[in-house]
């Protein structure tokens, strides 16, 4: 057997790559997950301990004081219930009509869909700024204003989620809906009984992506809501700092009570959540 | 029986998307229009809104806090677009190399952005704090003299830019690594029987066949980071001075904070015009280097 002077030098320069890859790659972790951990270590010190302890040490015993002041000193579990209900209506709102008008979009004919599709599309390149105060004056007319509605009925519609669903419905098979013809179905018993039972996964995906960024949403709540008890976490989190602006064990307890949610959903669903990113950047 | 059929399609269609069309008409077509109206009137929410024509208009352009604004936003945008994406796609490619603990990775760069930009800010300022600061603590092993990241007018723009990087690195780089798994490997054999090196292969390979990722992440990235208002509002609330204002945060404080319902939405527009302008020209030059569009 001939052997080849380059497959030497060629897995030679690939372990330098690689290993060029990996310091790369680690330090670019660090970056990422130091500011979870110091948080986590912050939260669970005294604040004199804050300023006198090594930066990533946890003090032993363990000083659960921070946790028991975000609870006392704000609402934190009825905004906790608040941003849940919110999250959960809106995610389940949007579902519903982003894969009704995706179902139309992808399946049905009918007259004008094509023109009524870019228009959807071209609401997409509105940046959210734009419709921020006219949506104020419109809640503000309808007597909506410090309510949940406004943080709701608003974000039922999604153009994305129809677009979304739309690529999803042309991508399955055609079969089902021809034998579901021939069976007399009708399109919404189609959507229900068919349709909707094999989307799982883009339902799954959106619905994901949906719940996160209601969750995480920030200046529209602060915006259109003024009472404590119509509060979400976002803004209770925020407001948390009017009073304890450098209370940094209090401010970061309440910073990893606030993101935990999200992050135990995302581990759980990882490849639900990086499959929404993959749909958000290839659809561009 | 055939026609029936075909009407009762229609109906279906128009049906199943009333509700989504319905609601994006009513909160999103007709507020850009009413954004309008309410862009050449003065109004304080508690008489009626009074045309006043062009003036809101007028007044951006002599307003230096406005145009202050709108200069941070273009060296806030233009810095922290570009830095992202590159270190990003240098990221990327290295993930990209059969690389052991790629989960691992990939969790640790996505949990930024899953993460509410709210506490991303309260974090950042606890970490760029400049007495007790953990950035300040790292440089003081270095030698480093304590840096005043969120409280020197000179720096603080920078330090939003730095949190602003840190919390989309792991966005693009899922769009990055998806855009490079679909590479066919043939390619890279190709390229190297004919003798091409590693750098050759990734500026003649690899990085045409990324851009169309590359263009998307820089359209969205410059439409979000116009409108950036979070990190303002809960990181610096536009100070030290007006060195962190921006464009959006400036908005939020006319129309909400002083009541200028006229004079925020006719700054409104007009950032709508400024990304509507971006966006056309990215569009438009994308001909010139996103592979498969010339």
């Amino acid at each position: 057997m001939k052997s080849d002077p380059r497959n030497y030098s060629s897995s030679s320069s690939q372990l330098i790559r690689k290993t060029i890859a990996h310091i790369l790659l680690i330090s670019g972790a660090v970056f990422m997950v130091i500011p979870f951990v110091w948080s986590i270590t912050t939260s669970f010190k005294a604040l004199n301990q804050v300023f006198t302890t090594p930066p990533f040490h946890i003090p032993f015993p363990i000083d659960f004081s921070s946790y028991k002041e975000v609870l006392e000193s704000i609402s934190f579990a009825k905004y906790f219930f608040n941003t849940t209900k919110v999250a959960l209506l809106v995610t389940l709102g949007q579902l519903l009509t982003s894969s009704l008008a995706g179902y139309a979009f992808a399946r049905l004919k009918f007259p004008g869909r094509n023109f009524l599709f870019m228009a959807y599309l071209s609401t997409m390149m509105i940046p959210a700024v734009v419709t921020l105060i006219p949506n104020f004056v419109i809640m503000r007319n309808f007597g909506w204003v410090d309510t949940h509605y406004a943080l709701i009925i608003p974000f039922l519609g999604s153009a994305y989620g129809t677009f979304l669903m739309r690529q999803f419905f042309l991508g399955m098979p055609s079969d089902l809906e021809d034998a579901a013809k021939l069976d007399g179905c009708n399109p919404l018993q189609f959507y229900l009984h068919i349709l909707i039972p094999n989307s799982k996964p883009i339902l799954a995906t959106f619905g994901l992506m949906t719940f996160q960024w209601v969750w995480n949403d920030f200046q529209w709540p602060l915006i259109i809501i003024n009472s404590d008890q119509n509060r979400t976490l976002q803004v209770g989190l925020a407001f948390l700092q009017n009073v304890n602006y450098t209370e940094w064990n209090v401010l970061m307890a309440a910073s990893v009570m606030a993101i935990l949610p999200i992050i135990i959903l995302f581990l759980i669903a990882q490849k639900s959540f990086v499959q929404s990113i993959k749909l958000t950047g290839l659809k561009g | 029986m055939k026609i029936s059929n075909k009407h009762a399609e229609s109906l279906w269609g128009y049906l199943f998307i009333l509700p989504s069309f319905a609601l994006i008409l009513i909160f999103v077509l007709y507020p850009v229009l009413s954004g309008v109206w309410y862009s050449l009137t003065e109004w304080n929410m508690i008489s009626e809104p009074a045309f006043v024509g062009m003036a809101n208009y007028s007044k951006i352009f002599n307003d230096g806090l406005a145009l202050t604004t709108f200069s941070n936003t273009v060296v806030y945008t233009f810095l922290s677009v570009p830095i992202g994406i590159c270190i990003s796609l240098l990221l990327a490619v290295s993930l990209n190399q059969k690389i052991r603990g790629l989960p691992f990775y990939r969790t640790a760069y996505y949990l930024p952005v899953i993460t509410s930009s709210v506490a991303v800010a309260i974090v950042f300022r606890w970490i760029l704090d400049s007495n007790y600061g953990l950035l300040n603590q790292g440089l003081a092993i270095i030698g480093i003299d304590p840096i005043r990241w969120l409280l020197d007018p000179d720096i603080a723009l920078y330090s939003l830019i730095l949190v602003s990087v840190w919390r989309s690195l792991g966005l693009n780089l899922i769009i990055y690594l998806a855009a490079l798994q679909d590479i066919p490997k043939d390619l890279y054999d190709a390229a190297s029987i004919d003798g091409a090196g590693s750098i050759q292969s990734f500026f003649r390979i690899t990085l045409p066949l990324v851009t169309p990722a590359l263009f998307f992440t820089s359209i969205t990235g410059v439409i979000g980071s116009f409108q950036a208002f979070d990190l303002v509002y809960n990181m610096t609330e536009g100070g030290p001075g007006h060195s962190t204002y921006l464009i959006g945060y400036y908005i939020w404080k006319q129309a909400f904070d002083y009541s200028r319902m006229g004079y925020g939405a006719a700054l409104a527009f007009i950032l709508f015009l400024v990304i509507l302008v971006l966006t056309l020209v990215q569009w438009y030059a994308r001909k010139s280097w996103v592979f498969g569009e010339d």
